[in-house]
């Protein structure tokens, strides 16, 4: 059913990174899994990982993309490619040659930022693979302990995937419990006239500062609190929202520059008219804006063309080291893109209609701009940080207040997964519509 | 330069994730199922009728974005006209559209799941187990039944759904649309693809013949009032379903009684307003009389069930545990449920008490005071595990 054989997709491929080489992209070797659309949904639900630990969240999202695929809701990305040395990536049975030729030019641009952007250069690419099979491996033999069993290990997923990204986003070196210590007890001692010295003993079962990465909060501060296997569980859990939290922060900058390089790659490619035609339709299908939403696609390719233009190439590629998705429509997009892009923000009401409330003109370009920056990259997830733990033992959780209200009936249910980690009392407090909010 | 490889595994990586969510689904029904067995919307609705159940437990959460006032979306128009406060999309008054197939927008998460009163029985009643019958006589035969059971991918040509293969075929040219992979405007055709073919499905199930008459025995004096009936009504409601789903065929009688039973219609039963004195031995002897003219218990499955206050006039009582002595003996099972209000007074010898000596493996006491008794109840009389 298929128009192509493997020979055509390695010839094509050697011209692909022929020309991706001319122009100085450095990307990892890219191996290509060909697959159908059945195991494509599988590969997806698990992040595109080969291999990843079993939980029924998985399950649930191979339903989920199975159904809406069926019923014609949602197309298959055609891309799936993931950040490791050598890059792995899934080329459908069933698309045409065409298509193969465009996703294999794109997937030279995502491994050449994965390679590149400095976001990534904390995500051990070299030993993802190995490290996903082997965290899989021993939590599948917790599950067949008899001492744990599949309940208890579910459980605990639960409660550490309702935690999902609340970890260090920014990439900044933690400081451990002990060096805060260090640093706060010479700190008081020099101060003058106090008359008492500080030592260790005062600070038992104290947070000094705030701590904005949950995870490791608990893997310091409540280590006594596990069992081996739940603090290995929460190793995993946190090495891997560390290594997903780069790509949410890039996805606009990621998709424009794959593809930018796909529609540059293959415009050099000559090729004929029934390739081409097609090609030309998806690729314009693919960076279109969507109303409901920004397309990072037709947002990313259009800051790269922009750089191009008005910078040259040389600068495309210095944007795709040092940005990330926010830091680059910050400084790339004035005015006048937000104009010609047409941005504008919405609001939802109680029934589900979605207003326009601003729109990119004269007034209100810088508000929505602002709106645009909040709801990219991690903006879109709110942060939540440990700020202190009482005598009594409650952890008082805060929210980064930034204008935006959490859902609270969400919030609620974290904040008792949280308390199922904490054995103790957790209190959560938030700004609602103004006032302060405790739950 | 790179590399590929084909897998001709068909590994179907996600089936053990896929069955745990499914269980996981299975349970909140079951859990969300009991909150709902006497909601009065669903008492007295027939088998196909199709309602919505809450599925607690499946979603999952996080920290996210509420929709309230400080928070909005960000969308991009480019090439269109918009204006500031023009509505993009009109809401839809009712709320929670997502449905056990899953939602049609994104970020939708299955809340309730639509199913039959037929499956909700089969979630309920499953392992519920009556009490170990002794076969009637007709129940050596037996019937083979052939059902249409959904569609399948695979199957023989004559069993083909042209209607099934032609949806999917639409649905996979929307999603191609979609994609723009095909344009609906030009001139070349969309075929049909192997994956679309749809089979019809058939189970062939074979099923002892049983016959089986249920008995609803009420009591209608003045001192059952409307909440008394409305829990009456539910747990006989159950009954009716449990009963049926269990047997092929099911007859019901339904018999009202003040100081003198009388069989009445359905409606008759429920609706009826309640006046008079009570002689519980009356609804009893009527019993007997009906299954001496119609039901021969040789050859029929006999289940009775009694609904009351517990209040009986003295003059009763004697007769009222001879006959309902008699009515244990010829039936599969039979009940006696006790509707009271909480802390209500019953005057008089209480009739749990006085049929207390009888109670056995096929005769059961029920007390109910309050909606949530309902289910537990109903268990314990069927010796299934409560809320497991």
């Amino acid at each position: 059913m298929s128009d192509w054989s493997l020979e055509q997709l390695k010839e094509w491929d050697d011209k692909i990174c022929e020309v991706a080489r001319k122009y100085g992209l450095d990307w990892y070797s890219i191996d290509y899994e060909i697959c159908d659309y059945y195991e494509m949904i599988g590969h997806m639900s698990y992040h595109g990982m080969p291999s990843y630990f079993n939980h029924w969240s998985f399950g649930k999202s191979f339903e989920r993309t199975h159904f809406m695929y069926n019923a014609g809701a949602e197309g298959l990305p055609y891309e799936l490619i993931i950040n490791s040395d050598p890059s792995i990536a899934y080329l459908m049975r069933q698309n045409e040659l065409f298509l193969q030729i465009l996703i294999m030019a794109h997937c030279v641009g995502h491994s050449d930022f994965f390679k590149n952007n400095r976001c990534f250069k904390d995500t051990d690419p070299k030993n993802v693979v190995s490290r996903m099979r082997n965290a899989k491996k021993r939590i599948q033999s917790y599950v067949e302990d008899p001492n744990i069993g599949i309940d208890e290990v579910e459980k605990f997923i639960d409660n550490l995937q309702a935690l999902s990204f609340q970890t260090n986003r920014y990439g900044i070196p933690r400081k451990s419990k002990g060096d805060i210590r260090k640093e706060e007890i010479e700190r008081f001692n020099k101060l003058k006239d106090v008359g008492i010295k500080l030592d260790q003993k005062h600070l038992d079962g104290k947070l000094l500062r705030p701590d904005y990465d949950l995870f490791a909060f608990f893997q310091e501060y409540a280590s006594e609190k596990f069992k081996d296997w739940q603090l290995d569980i929460f190793d995993i859990m946190h090495r891997e929202s560390l290594y997903f939290i780069p790509q949410i922060k890039t996805k606009i900058l990621n998709e424009g520059w794959a593809s930018f390089w796909h529609y540059k790659i293959l415009n050099e490619l000559n090729l004929t008219d029934n390739f081409h035609i097609p090609f030309l339709k998806l690729h314009n299908a693919v960076v279109k804006p969507h109303i409901g939403g920004l397309n990072p696609y037709h947002i990313g390719f259009y800051i790269f063309n922009k750089i191009e233009r008005e910078h040259g190439l040389q600068a495309c590629f210095e944007a795709r080291e040092i940005h990330d998705d926010v830091s680059a429509c910050r400084i790339f997009l004035d005015e006048e893109d937000i104009r010609e892009l047409n941005i504008f923000s919405f609001v939802r009401g109680k029934h589900g209609e979605v207003k326009v409330s601003e729109v990119a003109d004269e007034d209100d370009w810088e508000v929505v701009k602002k709106e645009m920056l909040k709801n990219i990259g991690v903006g879109s997830i709110p942060q939540i940080f440990v700020e202190r733990i009482e005598k009594d033992g409650t952890l008082v959780l805060k929210h980064e207040y930034d204008g935006r209200d959490l859902d609270l009936d969400h919030a609620t249910k974290v904040v008792g997964h949280v308390k199922d980690l904490w054995k103790d009392n957790v209190r959560l407090y938030t700004i609602l519509e103004s006032d302060v909010w405790e739950i | 330069m790179s590399v590929f490889r084909t897998h001709n595994t068909n590994a179907d990586r996600s089936a053990a994730d896929r069955s745990r969510h499914k269980k996981k689904i299975e349970k909140a029904i079951k859990e969300g199922i009991h909150d709902i067995v006497a909601e009065e919307s669903i008492i007295g609705q027939d088998g196909k009728k199709q309602i919505r159940i809450p599925v607690r437990g499946i979603k999952q959460y996080r920290f996210i974005y509420g929709s309230g006032n400080g928070s909005k979306g960000v969308g991009s128009a480019q090439g269109k006209d918009l204006r500031k406060g023009q509505i993009l999309k009109e809401g839809t008054p009712q709320q929670g559209s997502g449905s056990g197939k899953g939602g049609n927008e994104k970020g939708e998460e299955y809340y309730d799941v639509e199913i039959s009163l037929d499956e909700l029985a089969k979630y309920l009643f499953d392992d519920l187990k009556l009490p170990d019958l002794e076969r009637k006589s007709s129940s050596n035969i037996f019937s083979e039944m052939i059902k249409r059971k959904g569609y399948r991918h695979q199957g023989i040509r004559v069993r083909l759904s042209k209607k099934e293969t032609l949806k999917n075929k639409i649905r996979r040219r929307s999603s191609a649309e979609r994609n723009g992979s095909y344009d609906p405007e030009s001139d070349e055709s969309f075929p049909f693809h192997e994956d679309d073919l749809m089979y019809k499905h058939i189970d062939v199930k074979i099923k002892p013949i049983t016959n089986a008459v249920i008995f609803f025995i009420m009591d209608v004096s003045g001192s059952m009032d409307k909440t008394k009936k409305f829990l009456a009504r539910s747990f006989f409601f159950l009954l009716y379903q449990f009963i049926r789903f269990k047997y092929e065929k099911v007859e019901l009688v339904f018999i009202s009684h003040t100081t003198e039973g009388k069989e009445v219609s359905e409606d008759d039963f429920f609706k009826s307003a309640s006046t008079g004195g009570t002689h519980i031995s009356s609804g009893l002897l009527k019993e007997l009389e009906i299954v001496k003219d119609r039901f021969p218990s040789k050859s029929w499955n006999i289940y009775s069930f009694h609904c009351s206050d517990g209040e009986n006039w003295d003059d009763d009582n004697a007769q009222a545990f001879e006959s309902m002595k008699k009515v244990i003996d010829l039936s599969q099972m039979s009940a006696y449920i006790q509707i009271n209000h909480t802390n209500e007074k019953v005057f008089g010898q209480e009739m749990s008490k006085l049929f207390a000596p009888l109670e056995s493996e096929k005769f059961k006491l029920v007390k109910i005071v309050k909606k949530e008794d309902i289910w537990p109840q109903f268990t314990k009389l069927f010796g299934g595990a409560t809320n497991e």
